[in-house]
């Protein structure tokens, strides 16, 4: 299978703040990819890097194969959505679709049309008139108009209500379907990136914490449960993604498959929220296995690389 | 691309065009009024052989129009204010660009197309307003013969179309610099008043050397033509400058570099003590001025330094845009 997007080192520097750092990301062809970070964790920096928006200061990609540039053909396979619907106001969908054509070497006015129309949504009507919900689709459908074969969405459903959101997906599944087309697109809704995303890139302050298939991640991954006591044990083969301990038992969300020898530990399956949540949740001291030094965290917190939820000492 | 930038702007290209309309309209109808005057005068006084002085017994036209003419010196910026500064700028402020950016089209490819036909209807803009001036103006440059000077020389003839490419350019730029439509406005207009002033006070003068000619203050001497008088000076017997009047002066030297003979001239005619008549000899008057045959290089030589400035002002443009992150 072709690769769509490889990166190694990649990383973006604004000023003094680190808007992303030493990112490796590897997508296959014909994935919808989710991406997924706290807020300022660096996901609009790596797509607009990824868009050619944007020059990293650090580290290489290959896009589509070859570097993000300034050329016609490359921005012809690459169709980008920022975050704040960028649309001219005084311009009506018609014109948006004008423009489309004219820019364009392969372009599809006829589904726009139809997609708008079926959205009741006016062709004819300023677009700064138009409800944010409508803006989006309208941006969404000129987006997908392009007929990109890498898509690549800043939280394009934030705008939308639960339906036009569900038809949305839908809609992109069903294009990525047709061969062809790899997505990401990052939000902040697990539950319905969880319904059509097959894979999962995961950014943390800055850093990439998980980047794969959504399946073979949760496969790597699972809960153990068992009783208060050490787990030196556990962690000689598998890295603690999170430790949550209550007087009586601790709960372990790990990375490392191998099967559990002693009889005191249960585990579990782990689910996509649930991973994602635990490495969400962790300090920034980027992925505890690699043990990366802390960036602005006191001593005490730098030297243990757990994190500890719900104490009650 | 030319389908966009048209799209863009049909609405101030309307605007542009009702506006041009109306001072052809209004320059025409006066203009041919005021030929039809000064012909008129022509033959009347060619009659009466008074020619000599008709500058100054015929005033062609009305002062309201002759005010608005004045006031296309202004002209060139609207171009770089309407047009220039919110081209790059109200895009990058509302984030249009990353739209347009992302169609299949660079960032060269786009920022050349939209550039180059909003220059092109700046040079049409400052064109046509100037050939309309300088045609109206044909009459009253005959009668006054001062289109050589500050303030005619900058709206007639070619130099209008380079201001307007400067403006452009210059809104271009500062929006392009800025990122946002207003602070952009308010750089151009000022950036434009500031270098167009600069230019006519210390460079222009000196475009090529000007023209002394050193006569007794006693002959009265003006440059032939449409000449461009830069400067009058009083030079006194020993070579040494005489300082401007600042009280009783004669013949523009004050009366204090004079003998007493001078202080009271006789009563009634005006009529000079011939000692002070001496007196008075031994001064000489120096004009410098450009001649009248230079108008066209020195509107050459303008031109071509506004040409310049636009072509560096875009290359900064061009620079920023295509380097920065969008």
């Amino acid at each position: 299978m072709t690769t769509v997007i490889q990166t190694c080192g990649l990383s973006k520097q604004y000023r003094r703040v680190s808007a992303l750092s030493d990112c490796a990301v590897t997508l296959p062809e014909g994935r919808i990819s989710a991406l997924i970070g706290p807020n300022g964790a660096g996901k609009t920096t790596l797509l607009r890097l990824l868009a050619g928006l944007a020059k990293p200061t650090a580290g290489e990609m290959t896009v589509l194969g070859g570097v993000p540039r300034q050329d016609p053909a490359f921005l012809a396979e690459v169709g980008f959505l920022a975050q704040e619907i960028p649309l001219y106001r005084r311009f009506t969908a018609d014109d948006h679709i004008g423009i489309g054509a004219h820019l364009n070497p392969r372009w599809d006015a006829a589904y726009v049309r139809d997609r708008l129309r079926s959205l009741n949504i006016p062709l004819d009507r300023a677009a700064g008139s138009l409800s944010g919900g409508q803006r989006a689709q309208l941006a969404l459908a000129l987006t997908l108009a392009k007929k990109p074969r890498l898509l690549l969405l800043d939280e394009p459903v934030a705008a939308l209500d639960p339906l036009a959101r569900r038809h949305f997906l839908a809609t992109l599944a069903e294009a990525v379907a047709c061969g062809g087309l790899t997505v990401i697109l990052s939000s902040h809704l697990l539950a319905d990136l969880e319904r059509v995303a097959d894979h999962l890139i995961l950014l943390a302050t800055a850093r990439v914490q998980l980047c794969g298939d959504i399946d073979a991640l949760l496969a790597e991954h699972q809960i153990l449960v068992g009783p208060r006591k050490a787990t030196t044990a556990i962690e000689k083969t598998r890295t603690v993604v999170q430790a949550v301990r209550t007087a009586r038992q601790t709960t372990l969300l790990v990375r490392g498959n191998a099967p559990v020898v002693d009889p005191d530990w249960e585990s579990a399956e782990v689910g996509l929220e649930e991973m994602v949540l635990a490495y969400m949740s962790q300090p920034s001291t980027g992925q505890p296995s690699t043990g990366q030094p802390s960036t602005g965290q006191d001593g005490a917190s730098a030297i243990s690389h757990l994190t500890t939820v719900g104490e009650d000492q | 691309m030319t389908w966009l930038v048209w799209r863009q702007h049909r609405a101030q290209f309307c605007v542009g065009a009702a506006l041009l309309a109306a001072l052809a309209v209004l320059l025409l109808i006066t203009g041919l009024q005021m030929a039809s005057q000064y012909h008129s005068a022509v033959a009347a006084c060619t009659a009466t052989h008074t020619c000599a002085n008709l500058s100054s017994s015929v005033f062609l036209g009305s002062h309201a129009v002759g005010f608005l003419v004045i006031m296309t010196l202004g002209a060139p910026v609207l171009a770089g204010l309407f047009w220039g500064a919110p081209l790059v700028a109200a895009e990058l402020e509302t984030g249009t660009n990353q739209f347009a950016w992302m169609q299949s089209v660079t960032r060269k490819r786009w920022l050349a197309v939209k550039a180059g036909w909003l220059l092109l209807a700046a040079a049409v803009w400052g064109g046509v307003i100037s050939a309309l001036v300088t045609w109206w103006s044909g009459p009253d440059n005959a009668l006054q013969l001062d289109q050589f000077k500050p303030g005619r020389f900058d709206i007639m003839g070619i130099v209008p179309v380079a201001y307007a490419l400067f403006a452009m350019a210059l809104g271009i730029c500062a929006g392009a610099l800025l990122r946002r439509t207003l602070p952009a406005l308010a750089v151009t207009l000022a950036g434009f008043i500031a270098v167009r002033a600069a230019v006519t006070l210390w460079l222009r003068p000196h475009y090529i050397s000007a023209v002394t000619v050193t006569h007794s203050v006693l002959n009265g001497y003006t440059p032939p033509g449409s000449a461009w008088q830069l400067g009058q000076d009083v030079v006194g017997p020993h070579g040494n400058l005489v300082a401007a009047p600042n009280g009783a002066a004669l013949y523009n030297i004050p009366l204090g570099y004079l003998p007493a003979s001078c202080a009271s001239p006789a009563r009634g005619a005006v009529r000079i003590a011939p000692s002070c008549r001496a007196a008075l000899a031994s001064f000489r008057s120096v004009v410098t001025y450009q001649p009248g045959g230079r108008y066209w290089a020195f509107q050459g030589i303008e031109t071509g330094i506004f040409v310049l400035l636009a072509a560096g002002l875009l290359a900064v443009a061009a620079v920023v845009l295509l380097r920065r992150d969008a």
